[in-house]
């Protein structure tokens, strides 16, 4: 018997006690308004936390020594393996990201115990957050265990999976996609909490404001920087296949998106209730719904991770989950239904509403492609799969309206109809938009998507600098100060509006990169002998040698390949394949040279053979695919300033307050 | 008054947007089939994507590594079709083993620009003369 697996279950279940606590005492409590009641289940938020870093550091422990005694080390580990790689083999396969998604989850609910603000709503959130917790320890402490004893002990692994082990991004990009996911499940336990103490004003959205930006902030860096792993692993030079376990990961992104610009339309025009509770609920059950169809096998994905029971139980706490919040809704549908119109449907709130519509088309959209062979294969028995044209198909026309959109409503007002301003304002953006689409045409584009998005991005960038004038001009005639000066005032000042349009600025940074390298991408397959030489793109490639690398975890075989351009060698680049010990699987590992204007991508296509004098690669040109990258990184850093504390989250707790004052009267 | 209008334009917008998915979704559709279902029905799949699964033909495969041509034969035992697939043979793709590969037929040869190797671990391959389990086949390939 393993001491490092009993050890492990045990704090597993201690954690699923406390959790348990939290949620039949944090319930009772609530119901009774029993303040002691409620300050223990307070206090299990803190216990679980403990119990699952330490449950976490235990399966570190037997990673890190190799304890093969534990089935999850014997599944998935390797001697061999460097440190980094057996640090995140914590969640490479499905029972240990389990244990990290319970772990980050009892991180958010232990620091929201502490610093959420004494309202009525808290003690039925964290009861929400315990109940979502104890349904994460339960099923790594019930039915997907990874603290299982094997017997008899196995001298070695296989490893974990070989796509995950070939890059370092692997550490960083599940960390981020559960961050994202468990951020968001905070202004979810508030929604829920909001309908149970029938407070469905803005109380609930004003207490978790922050979390959902950094909800929505880490669910964004995560789908970027997967898109940056498929494309550094993979090997076919894309970022994005429309692969379901992509498509699932998009969907709660796309509703958190809709939700974090509708929740801005109630906090000022008190409208929009019912649709921002049904917004968060949807996001937060897009979550395990996008599990249960990723990890039970029932589509086929390249990621997924074979059958097992934890996609059924998903699926079960899914329909769980929605079933409970959408009866909430409907119990509290007479207090929740708007009695206010929209005023006029050019304002700020019609350009949100309509973004909202957008959005929503997507996620709607994109689910139905994930999951329409399901569909036929039950009503006609074919097997189908949806190709990525029917997804760039139904997403490309909605993108267009977003960013149309996202250039005109920062710039209307609220609730009042156009005035003269407005007719100014879209005069410009109208001349941004003609300039960038005629210098776009004159650069030599033609196909009709690439244009309209070169048109919009002018649109939108006449619209960012009238927002900044907007704001300078005033305060520039009635002060001496400089430029510099009132622009760092007005964005000290206004942290959330200036960090939104840095992330609006690095939303067209990417829009542009997108553009280009998936509508002027250049992919040959190209034979060389090796010794020789053959022309791609205005360079020629020259297959200078082929090596072969021995370490102790792995296999590489692959091919130098200088780039020759105007005579001289710019760079070399050394693609490769990977075999790892303990697995059969080739693992390509492709080799780029970055450029601001494009990238070139080289990949292997065949194994290079010791007795073979040739070598065949996959070329592939991506125009500004980097500035994808640039673009995700501008996102994040806006996402990162607008939580930054300040004179806004000052206003934030007055509102609050006088919203407080105002509800007892 | 007004809710009429935005109802409207809701209901608008949906049956638009409905529209271009329906329309989207009956060209995107790629359908997995074995050579014998396409023996007995080429018409529907006429000029369209598909995968086709199969087992590759023991003596049929040639690879021109000049070309990176690599042309083979399919069977599921029932019917056979040619194959020529744009690219490398992948690492563990030898005959007797299962394929899928996506693409289209073309006068009666399927040209394919992706192939890919299935273990296919539930299914065994029979004996020279016994006959095949079609729907097993099938599903070990899916």
């Amino acid at each position: 018997m393993s001491s490092l697996g009993t050890l492990g279950n045990t704090t597993l279940l201690l954690a699923l006690a406390f959790s348990l606590w939290g949620l039949i005492g944090g319930a009772v409590g609530a119901i009774r308004r029993d303040r002691r009641l409620i300050t223990s289940a307070r206090m299990a938020a803190s216990a679980t936390f403990l119990a699952m870093t330490a449950t976490v550091a235990v399966m570190e422990i037997a990673l890190l020594t190799d304890d093969f005694s534990v089935s999850y080390v014997a599944e998935t580990s390797r001697t061999t393996s460097p440190i980094w790689v057996k640090i995140v083999t914590l969640w490479a396969a499905l029972e240990g990201s389990l244990l990290l998604w319970g772990w980050l989850l009892s991180g958010y609910w232990a620091v929201l115990s502490w610093v959420a603000p004494n309202t009525p709503l808290k003690p039925w959130a964290l009861t929400v957050m315990a109940g979502v917790q104890t349904f994460f320890v339960g099923v790594p402490a019930i039915a997907a265990r990874p603290f299982n004893s094997v017997f008899p002990v196995p001298l070695e692994g296989p490893g974990p999976n070989p796509l995950l082990q070939n890059h370092w991004m692997m550490a960083v990009h599940p960390f981020l996609m559960y961050l994202g996911f468990v951020g968001l499940t905070v202004p979810f336990a508030y929604a829920i909490a909001a309908l149970i103490t029938n407070r469905p004003g803005t109380e609930w959205m004003l207490n978790t404001r922050r979390w959902t930006l950094i909800g929505w902030g880490f669910l964004t860096a995560a789908i970027i920087t997967g898109g940056w792993w498929s494309y550094e692993v993979l090997g076919w030079g894309g970022y994005w296949a429309w692969d379901p376990v992509e498509n699932v990961s998009f969907l709660p992104w796309l509703t958190a998106t809709a939700f974090i610009h509708s929740i801005q339309v109630q906090e000022r025009r008190r409208m929009l209730k019912a649709w921002n509770l049904l917004l968060i609920i949807l996001t937060f059950t897009l979550t395990l719904l996008g599990t249960f169809l990723t990890r039970s096998g029932v589509v086929s994905s390249v990621h997924s991770f074979g059958d097992g029971p934890v996609g059924p139980i998903f699926l079960g706490f899914f329909i769980v989950a929605f079933g409970l919040s959408m009866g909430l809704l409907a119990w509290r549908w007479d207090h929740v239904r708007d009695r206010s119109d929209l005023d006029h449907p050019v304002s700020r709130e019609g350009s949100f509403l309509a973004g909202n519509v957008l959005f929503l088309a997507m996620t709607f959209a994109v689910l139905l492609g994930t999951i329409f062979p399901l569909f036929v294969e039950a009503a006609t028995g074919d097997k189908v799969t949806v190709g990525a044209p029917f997804f760039d198909q139904a997403t490309l026309p909605l993108w267009m309206g977003i960013l149309f959109l996202m250039g005109i409503g920062p710039l209307l007002p609220w609730r009042r109809a156009p005035d003269q301003t407005l007719r100014g304002n879209l005069l410009w953006m109208a001349l941004g938009a003609v300039v960038f689409g005629v210098a776009s045409f004159a650069f030599g584009m033609r196909a009709i998507y690439p244009l309209i998005t070169m048109t919009l991005v002018g649109w939108n960038l006449a619209s960012l600098v009238l927002l900044v004038t907007g704001v300078v001009v005033p305060r520039l005639k009635i002060g001496q100060r400089g430029v510099a000066q009132v622009l760092r005032q007005y964005a000290f000042e206004n942290k959330r509006r200036f960090g939104s349009m840095v992330v609006h600025f690095g939303v067209l940074v990417m829009a542009v990169g997108i553009m280009g390298s998936s509508a002027y991408r250049v992919d040959e397959q190209i034979r060389i002998d090796i010794g020789s030489s053959a022309p791609f793109q205005g360079y020629i490639l020259h297959a200078r040698d082929k090596f072969m690398e021995q370490t102790p975890g792995r296999i590489s075989a692959g091919a130098v390949v200088d780039l020759e351009r105007d005579g001289q060698i710019v760079t070399t680049l050394r693609p490769r394949t990977n075999v790892f010990a303990g697995q059969e699987m080739t693992v390509p590992t492709p080799s780029v040279m970055y450029r601001p204007n494009y990238d070139i991508y080289l990949n292997v296509a065949s194994t290079v053979g010791p007795e073979q004098d040739f070598v065949v690669l996959r070329a592939v040109m991506s125009p500004l695919i980097t500035w994808i990258w640039i673009g995700g990184i501008i996102a994040a850093l806006g996402t990162a300033y607008a939580l930054v504390p300040g004179v806004q989250g000052a206003r934030a707790t007055r509102d609050l307050k006088r919203g407080l004052e105002a509800s007892q009267t | 008054m007004k809710r009429w209008v935005y109802a409207l334009l809701g209901v608008a917008v949906l049956g638009v947007a409905g529209v271009l998915i329906q329309r989207a979704l009956g060209e995107a559709l790629v359908y997995f089939i074995l050579p014998s279902e396409y023996a007995a029905d080429p018409a529907t799949y006429e000029d369209r994507r598909i995968r086709l699964g199969g087992i590759v033909s023991p003596g049929t495969v040639q690879y021109d590594d000049q070309k990176l041509v690599l042309a083979f034969d399919v069977t599921d035992s029932l019917q056979t079709f040619p194959v020529e697939h744009i690219g490398t043979p992948p690492e563990l793709f030898k005959e007797n083993t299962g394929v899928v590969v996506e693409g289209s037929f073309e006068d009666g040869t399927f040209k394919s620009d992706n192939l890919l190797v299935k273990h296919t671990e539930v299914y065994e391959a029979p004996k020279d003369g016994e006959p095949i389990d079609v729907e097993a086949l099938k599903e070990s390939l899916e």
